[in-house]
């Protein structure tokens, strides 16, 4: 684990106690967004009147953070799961990262840990109000970082009771007095072709019942397109009051008609010359290829099932949003900028699926524009097509991986790929920021995964970035899901080349001293040597995939696939073997292994978007669908015991996923995929 | 025009009867369980029973409830007593972001009123058109066999 600031300092730290209500005002000055430490975790945790709040410095979005945080929280307090009560951080408190990366427990456990340690000795001393001073501890003497007791354990789901009996839990079930309903639209175009609204029919909108405003100035535009914004008083009367309005856009210049596919074609790229940025810097030998394999990869949707949703209200000049965000204090500086006042409070609630699409600002901003214009609270939430058409998406990627063999070991690997931006999306960067960074450092997130783990001779990653019609940006594990992919495809290629076990040929290749871990753990619990039992007019198939994510959580993958003559592929059975360090709530560990896995199989069979003239024309969930009930199999999930500190497990096993499954469907019917997702009749009889 | 919404008699509101019955549950009744998700009826977060039967109240107008008995996710527990659905899903920790879950409970409820000791083939089938993008299918396959169990 990283040694974090407070441990070099080691100054005076605080915790809260006190008999009145929770003071955030009493937490230190601190810099914006400042990396977690047991400064800030101080105010996290709060005593009084015999209980403890727990305020979660992290966005709840489907990671159960917030009883991971509690059973760490009631451990080092040594309190009982029901004297916490766990609440969702607002901005006048300290603030805190972006909930991103996988990175909630790896980062926020000890300083968490720390300021509960500090506080429950404080307690034990016979204190009962004021700012306790606290001495950070070794970390071995903290009781949370190590298993026993609730770490390990896993306690009824905090909200879950919520969740269960329909509760008001998200940004769109907010009610406030007095509350309307608004949406802006925006032109049927690409975002970066710069759009307004040109007129509109008035008199027809206003005719329509519930109609309350018709609102130009409705905000920001979302990349180059300027909207109009429309308030009611019902969220039904807002499609029939766009439909009245039939507004007339202005369309600035050609919209770019060129294939975004094209517009990232590896072999094309490759012909101008080198890739700018690289991964892995070896020089391989020029000669032919014993692998030589192209996939490209589709913009995909994040796909959540809530579409992002705020509501905002402005009292006195005091503007206070309620957000389903990934980074509210962002959302608040945003808020800030753009309407010219300090007063702001962004509210954070749980977030009905984010997967790295809740990072910006952009329902709060249309939101606070409306309630501003019209002296009311005021709820926005996209519809499905708005998500399709405004919301960023992962970037497609082409990739061309070539391998070179001798005496079955890779003696050479040329892995190239062209994609788009994901942490300098064209979403906030302006061109001229991009062209920079495009020149001097590249994008990590598009990198992210593509220095494979393995010991492959004179090896070489490189990849450019071009920015396209559509923006793109983080998504679940950002590159490293397609990147690993695309690696584990041509290392399978490379074992068959080499008439190897692709099981054997992956440890032969593994200089990692933990990744052999979850790869032989799997092949014992999938019984990998074993064949598919044979059934008349079904091709069946078995694979293996493994990676390692962000160089510290491991993950590996068997699945097993059926085929039909038709070419419809079923994933029949999913193993998972996972290393993410200590395991402070395993089944929710398993939660996230289980849904990587669901991910995975999208990207193989599901995920892809349709785009037209740069613009998404998806509208729904048939245009972008998901994998279903039937398509998503059982799964056995086994957690690797570590003396590791806590790593990440939200975005782990998609770097194994996704190949394990390919290479099923390549066992199945001897086809590599090449382009994604996979169509059926590619592989029909 | 009035109907039951939870066993209670509810009129439908006035300039809500053209309205989604998702809106009109959520924004005027308040019953935030079920949710917008696609507006056209594919994913499911909208799901309530009607007449006993699982519909997708984004596509049906609040007019067309007149007469009839809307159940939601907020009338299934009875006090503090939840529903064997409602109970396996806590107990297996189903929902992960949980906002597709009031939609999968209650199409789960709807099939076991219907078929107490459903099949794989059941569950398949009355679950299909319920969106999880977390990917909880495993879960909630297991906490439907769960509750049917319980229901014996």
């Amino acid at each position: 684990m990283k040694r974090r600031g407070f441990m070099i300092g080691g100054g005076a730290l605080f915790a809260l106690i006190g008999g009145g209500a929770f003071v955030t005002s009493q937490v230190p000055p601190i810099p914006a967004r400042p990396e977690p430490d047991a400064t800030t975790a101080a105010g996290w945790i709060a005593h009084r009147d015999g209980r403890f709040t727990l305020t979660l410095p992290r966005a709840e979005i489907g990671q159960n953070i917030a009883t991971g945080l509690k059973q760490i929280a009631c451990t080092e307090l040594d309190a009982g799961w029901d004297s916490v009560d766990v609440t969702f951080h607002d901005t006048t408190g300290a603030g805190v990262k972006a909930t991103v990366g996988s990175e909630s427990v790896m980062l926020f456990a000890e300083p968490l840990a720390q300021a509960c340690a500090a506080l429950r000795d404080a307690l034990a001393a016979g204190r009962s109000s004021g700012e306790v001073a606290v001495s950070p501890r070794p970390v071995a003497d903290l009781r949370a970082l190590r298993k026993g007791g609730l770490i390990g354990a896993s306690p009824e789901l905090v909200q879950g009771l919520e969740i269960v009996t329909g509760q008001p839990l998200y940004a769109a079930d907010i009610a406030r007095p007095g509350m309307l309903f608004g949406r802006v639209l925006r032109a049927l175009a690409s975002v970066e072709v710069a759009s307004h609204p040109r007129g509109w029919n008035a008199k027809a909108a206003e005719a329509v019942p519930g109609f309350v405003a018709i609102v130009p100035e409705c905000g920001p535009p979302i990349g180059k397109a300027h909207g109009l914004g429309i308030v009611a008083r019902t969220p039904g009367a807002l499609n029939r009051i766009a439909d009245a309005l039939a507004v007339d856009w202005d369309i600035d210049g050609t919209p770019d008609r060129s294939d975004v596919m094209a517009a990232i074609d590896i072999d094309r790229r490759l012909t101008r010359g080198p890739l700018p940025h690289t991964a892995l810097d070896g020089a391989p030998e020029a000669g032919a290829w014993d692998v030589d394999l192209r996939i490209d990869m589709p913009l995909a949707a994040h796909g959540p099932i809530g579409p992002r949703a705020a509501v905002a209200e402005w009292q006195n000049g005091a503007l206070t949003v309620w957000a389903g965000t990934q980074d509210a204090f962002y959302v608040r500086d945003v808020l800030a900028d753009t309407f010219g006042t300090d007063t702001v409070t962004v509210q954070t609630t749980r977030v009905g699926g984010a997967f790295g699409g809740r990072v910006i600002a952009t329902a709060e901003l249309e939101a606070t524009a409306l309630a501003r214009a019209t002296g009311t609270p005021v709820k926005v939430q996209w519809t499905r097509a708005q998500e399709y058409a405004l919301g960023y998406h992962r970037p497609p990627a082409s990739h061309r991986i070539r391998a070179r063999l001798g005496q079955g070991r890779i003696t050479d690997w040329d892995h190239g790929q062209v994609s788009s931006h994901i942490f300098f999306t064209a979403a906030v960067v302006p061109e001229w920021m991009q062209t920079a960074t495009n020149t001097l450092i590249g994008d990590d997130g598009v990198a992210r995964g593509m220095a494979a783990p393995y010991v492959l001779g004179r090896a070489r990653a490189s990849y450019d970035v071009t920015r396209l019609p559509v923006h793109t940006a983080s998504w679940r594990g950002l590159g490293a899901g397609p990147n690993t992919l695309a690696i584990e495809c041509a290392m399978d290629e490379a074992a068959r080349v080499a008439g190897l076990d692709p099981l054997d040929f992956r440890l032969a290749h593994i200089r990692d001293p933990l990744l052999p871990d979850v790869l032989t753990r799997v092949a014992q619990i999938a019984d990998w040597g074993a064949a598919p039992v044979p059934e008349p007019g079904i091709r069946k198939g078995r694979g293996i995939g493994c990676g390692i994510y962000k160089g510290t959580s491991y993950a590996a993958v068997v699945a097993d696939v059926r085929v039909r003559a038709d070419g419809r592929t079923r994933v029949d059975h999913l193993w998972c073997a996972h290393d993410c360090g200590l395991v402070v709530n395993p089944d929710q560990v398993r939660a996230q292994c289980e849904g990587n896995l669901a991910w995975s199989l999208g990207m193989i069979l599901t995920d892809g978007l349709p785009l037209e003239d740069g613009f998404v024309t998806a509208q729904d969930f048939a245009d972008a669908p998901l994998p279903r009930h039937s398509e998503v199999p059982d799964m056995v999930i086994d957690l690797i015991e570590s003396p590791r500190p806590p790593q990440g497990a939200g975005e782990t096993a998609i770097v194994a996923g996704p190949a394990a499954i390919a290479n099923a469907i390549r066992a199945a019917t001897g086809h590599r995929i090449r382009r994604l997702p996979l169509q059926p009749e590619v592989i029909a009889l | 025009m009035a109907f039951q919404l939870n066993g209670q008699t509810q009129d439908i509101p006035d300039g809500w009867a053209d309205e989604p019955l998702l809106n009109t549950l959520r924004e005027k009744f308040g019953l935030t369980g079920a949710k917008f998700g696609c507006g056209a009826g594919q994913c499911g977060a909208c799901t309530v029973i009607v007449d006993g039967v699982a519909v997708r109240s984004c596509i049906m107008q609040t007019r067309d409830v007149g007469g009839a008995q809307v159940r939601t996710i907020e009338g299934l527990a009875q006090g503090t007593r939840l529903h064997p659905v409602q109970q396996a899903w806590l107990d297996l920790s189903v929902p992960q972001c949980g906002y597709c879950q009031a939609g999968q409970i209650m199409s789960a409820v709807a099939l076991l009123d219907e078929v107490p000791n459903p099949d794989d083939l059941d569950i398949e089938s009355a679950m299909e058109g319920n969106l999880c993008r977390c990917g909880t299918y495993a879960r909630i396959r297991a906490a439907i066999a769960r509750a049917a169990e319980a229901g014996q």
